[in-house]
C-alpha cells in the first residue's frame, strides 16, 4: 500500500516536472541572436525592453555594437559572413547592402507591426526602425546674452560671435551624411554637386567636427561650444541629461522644405541561421511600446505611427521635434541612389583638411 | 653538455612572424591591386594607388603634416622631458624612486583617458582658460580641437612618460663625476650641460627621438580625438578610407608610405649621426 502511494506520488512529480518544461519552452530555446547595433543608451534600451522578452522564449541575445559604418566594414572585412544576424543599416547604406547581395528576404507576416508603418518605410528587404530630424541645436541663453540672432538656416550659422563655438557632424560620422546634404540643398546644391554645401562648411568656422553625437552634449557641457548641427534627440537629451538650456531649430532648406530627415533600417543577414528570431526582434522593435519607450529616451522619431499622439505629450519632445506629419512630410529626404558615397567622402576631406 | 639554446627562439619567431609579418604582408599585398570600393580588388598587379599618392597634393600634404607634428611632439617631448630626467637621475633621495614609479604608472593610462583629461583641462570652461582669461593673458579660450598644435600636445602627453624613461636610462650613463670635473675647473652650469652632457647623452638622445617620433607618426587616437575632423594625419586616413570609404587598396597603400617614410626617416637620422661622429660633434 504504501509502495503503491510512493509510486503514484513519484508518477505525479514526473508529470508535473515535463508539464512544467513544457510550459517553460519558449520559441527560441537554444537561439542566439547577434544583434549589431550602437552602443550606450541605444542598446541599454533594447536589453531593458526586448532583450528580457526575446529570453522569456528561451533565446539569448548578443550585441555587436558600432556604428552602421563599422558594422558594415565588418561584413566586408568577412566576405560577406557577417558577425550578425540583423543588424541596424543607415539610408546611406542600402544601396551597399544591395550590391553586396548580403540581405535576407523577410517574411512580413512574421512582421505584424509594419502595419503601423508608412508604407514606404519597409520593404521585402528591410524594415524602418526609427527616424531623426537633423536641427540646429542652439544654447538659448548664451545666444539672448550675446545678441546673436536665432538661426532659422544653415548660413545663419556663420556669424563672427559664432566662429570657433559651433560643431558640426564629420562626414564619418551618423549624421555626416544627412549633415552635407542639408547644407548642400540649402544652398543650391543636389546629389550630384555638393560643393555648394562644403563652401559653407568651411565658412562657417567650425570648432570641430563630431564623430559621435554625444560629444555634442559634453561639448555644450564644457562651454566649448553654443550651436551644433546634430539630430535632435541629442538635443534633446543635452537639455534632459546635462541641463543645458538649448532647443532646436529646423534649419529652413527652400521655398518647400523645412528641415531634414535621416532614416534608419533593420535588415536580417543573408547568412543568418537565425532569420526567424531575428525578424521577431525587429517586430519588437517597431511594435508600439518599445517605440515610445525610444523616442521619449532618446529623441528620436518612431516609424509606428500610433505613438505619436503620445509622443506629443512629452514637453521637451512637443518643444523640439515635429510630429506633425505634414511638417514631417515637407522634410529634406536625400535620394541615396544617387549619391556616391566614396566621392562625397574625397570631396569633403579635401574640402575641409587643413 | 651542449644545448641548443637557439631551439627556444623558435616559437617566439613563428608567433611574432604571423602576428606581425604575415598579418601586415596580406595588407600591404593589397596595395598593389586596383581599388574596386567596397573591400573588393583588381586581380592585375598594379602601381595605381601609389602614382595617386605620389602625385596627389592633398596625400602630401597629410604625410607633411604627419611628419610635422610627430617631429614637433618628439622634440617637446625632449625639451620637457630632460629636464625631468635629469633631475631624477642626479638625485640622490629616494625620491627619485617614487618619482620614477609615478612616471611608470602614468604610461599605464590609456591614452584615450590621457586626451579626455586634455579635453577637460583646455576646454572653454577648464581650469587652463579659466586662468588665461582671469589674468587677463588670453582675450579667448584656447581650444586643442582642430588644430596642429592641440594634435602635437595630445601627442606629446602620449609620449611624455616613455620619453623620461629613456632619457633618464642615457642620463644615468653619465658619471657625475665628469660634471663635478668640470665645475671644479670653472664651467658654469650652462657650459656643463653644452659641453658635457649634451654630448655624452646625444646618441641617446637621438635615438630617443627617433623612437618618440616613431610611436607619433603611428599614433592615431590623439590625432583623431584632438583634431576634431579638421588635422589629417596618415593614421586618420587609413581609418577614414578603410573604415568609412571602405577601400582597403588605398589604405593599404597609405600604410605602406607610412611604413616606409619611417624607416627612411630613421635611417637618415642614423646616418646624420654618423656623420656627426666622423666629424667628432658628438663623443662616441
Amino acid at each position: 500500500m504504501f509502495k503503491s502511494v510512493k509510486n503514484a506520488m513519484a508518477g505525479i512529480f514526473i508529470t508535473l516536472f515535463l508539464s512544467s518544461s513544457a510550459l517553460a519552452a519558449g520559441q527560441f530555446d537554444g537561439v542566439t541572436l547577434l544583434v549589431g547595433t550602437w552602443g550606450g543608451l541605444w542598446k541599454d534600451n533594447q536589453v531593458e525592453n526586448i532583450v528580457s522578452k526575446f529570453e522569456a522564449e528561451g533565446g539569448k541575445v548578443e550585441f555587436v555594437t558600432g556604428s552602421p559604418a563599422a558594422n558594415f566594414a565588418k561584413i566586408v572585412a568577412a566576405r560577406g559572413q557577417a558577425p550578425f544576424d540583423v543588424v541596424e543599416i543607415l539610408a546611406a547604406q542600402v544601396k551597399d547592402y544591395h550590391e553586396l547581395d548580403v540581405l535576407h528576404p523577410l517574411d512580413l507576416s512574421l512582421i505584424p507591426n509594419t502595419e503601423f508603418l508608412s508604407e514606404s518605410r519597409y520593404n521585402e528587404w528591410l524594415v524602418g526602425s526609427w527616424e531623426t530630424q537633423e536641427v540646429i541645436c542652439y544654447h538659448k541663453d548664451k545666444f539672448a546674452e550675446e545678441g546673436i540672432p536665432v538661426p532659422t538656416t544653415y548660413r545663419d550659422l556663420v556669424h563672427p560671435k559664432l566662429a570657433g563655438r559651433i560643431q558640426f557632424p564629420d562626414i564619418n560620422s551618423g549624421g555626416g551624411l544627412t549633415g552635407l546634404a542639408g547644407v548642400t540643398f540649402a544652398e543650391g546644391g543636389d546629389e550630384t554637386n555638393i560643393e555648394p554645401g562644403l563652401n559653407l562648411v568651411k565658412e562657417m568656422n567650425v570648432l570641430k567636427f563630431w564623430a559621435r553625437g554625444g560629444e555634442t552634449m559634453a561639448q555644450f557641457e564644457s562651454g566649448d561650444i553654443i550651436a551644433s548641427v546634430v539630430h535632435a534627440g541629442w538635443c534633446l537629451r543635452t537639455k534632459k541629461l546635462a541641463g543645458q538650456n538649448v532647443t532646436t531649430v529646423h534649419p529652413r532648406i527652400n521655398d518647400e522644405l523645412v528641415g531634414v530627415a535621416s532614416e534608419g533600417w533593420f535588415g536580417v543577414m543573408k547568412n543568418s541561421k537565425n532569420a526567424e528570431a531575428a525578424q521577431w526582434y525587429i517586430n519588437q522593435f517597431i511594435s508600439a511600446d518599445y517605440q515610445l519607450k525610444m523616442a521619449i529616451k532618446t529623441g528620436l522619431v518612431p516609424v509606428n505611427q500610433s505613438v505619436f499622439e503620445a509622443m506629443a505629450e512629452d514637453p521637451l519632445v512637443a518643444e523640439m521635434i515635429v510630429l506633425d506629419p505634414e511638417k514631417v512630410a515637407n522634410q529634406l529626404r536625400v535620394d541615396y541612389s544617387k549619391v556616391i558615397i566614396p566621392d562625397w567622402t574625397d570631396q569633403w576631406n579635401r574640402a575641409i583638411a587643413q | 653538455m651542449w644545448v641548443r639554446w637557439w631551439i627556444l627562439l623558435i616559437p617566439p619567431l613563428i608567433v611574432g612572424f604571423t602576428l606581425v609579418a604575415a598579418s601586415q604582408f596580406v595588407f600591404l599585398r593589397a596595395s598593389f591591386f586596383e581599388d574596386l570600393g567596397l573591400g573588393r580588388v583588381g586581380d592585375e598587379l598594379v602601381i595605381e594607388n601609389y602614382v595617386q599618392f605620389l602625385t596627389d597634393g592633398f596625400y602630401l600634404k597629410i604625410l607633411w603634416v604627419t611628419v610635422k607634428t610627430s617631429a614637433l611632439a618628439a622634440l617637446s617631448t625632449l625639451i620637457l622631458g630632460f629636464p625631468v630626467a635629469y633631475l631624477i637621475a642626479r638625485m640622490r633621495s629616494s625620491w627619485s624612486m617614487i618619482l620614477l614609479a609615478g612616471i611608470v604608472v602614468s604610461t599605464f593610462i590609456t591614452i584615450v583617458i590621457k586626451v579626455y583629461g586634455l579635453i577637460v583641462i583646455f576646454s572653454a570652461n577648464g581650469l587652463f582658460n579659466q586662468t588665461m582669461l582671469a589674468i587677463g593673458l588670453f582675450d579667448k579660450p584656447f581650444s586643442v580641437f582642430g588644430n596642429e598644435t592641440g594634435v602635437v600636445i595630445g601627442l606629446m602627453h602620449f609620449t611624455l612618460g616613455f620619453g623620461v624613461l629613456l632619457l633618464y636610462s642615457i642620463i644615468q650613463t653619465i658619471p657625475k663625476s665628469l660634471e663635478s670635473a668640470a665645475q671644479i675647473h670653472g664651467a658654469n652650469r650652462w657650459r656643463v650641460y653644452y659641453r658635457i652632457i649634451f654630448p655624452l647623452s646625444l646618441p641617446g638622445v637621438t635615438a630617443m627621438l627617433l623612437m618618440v617620433f616613431n610611436m607619433c607618426m603611428g599614433a592615431f587616437t590623439s590625432a583623431a580625438l584632438l583634431g576634431g575632423g579638421l588635422v589629417f594625419t596618415l593614421p586618420v586616413m587609413i581609418q577614414r578610407i578603410v573604415m568609412m570609404d571602405i577601400k582597403y587598396s588605398m589604405g593599404a597603400t597609405i600604410a605602406a608610405v607610412l611604413l616606409v617614410s619611417v624607416i627612411i626617416i630613421n635611417l637618415l637620422s642614423i646616418y646624420l649621426l654618423r656623420r656627426l661622429r666622423a666629424a667628432h660633434l658628438v663623443v662616441v
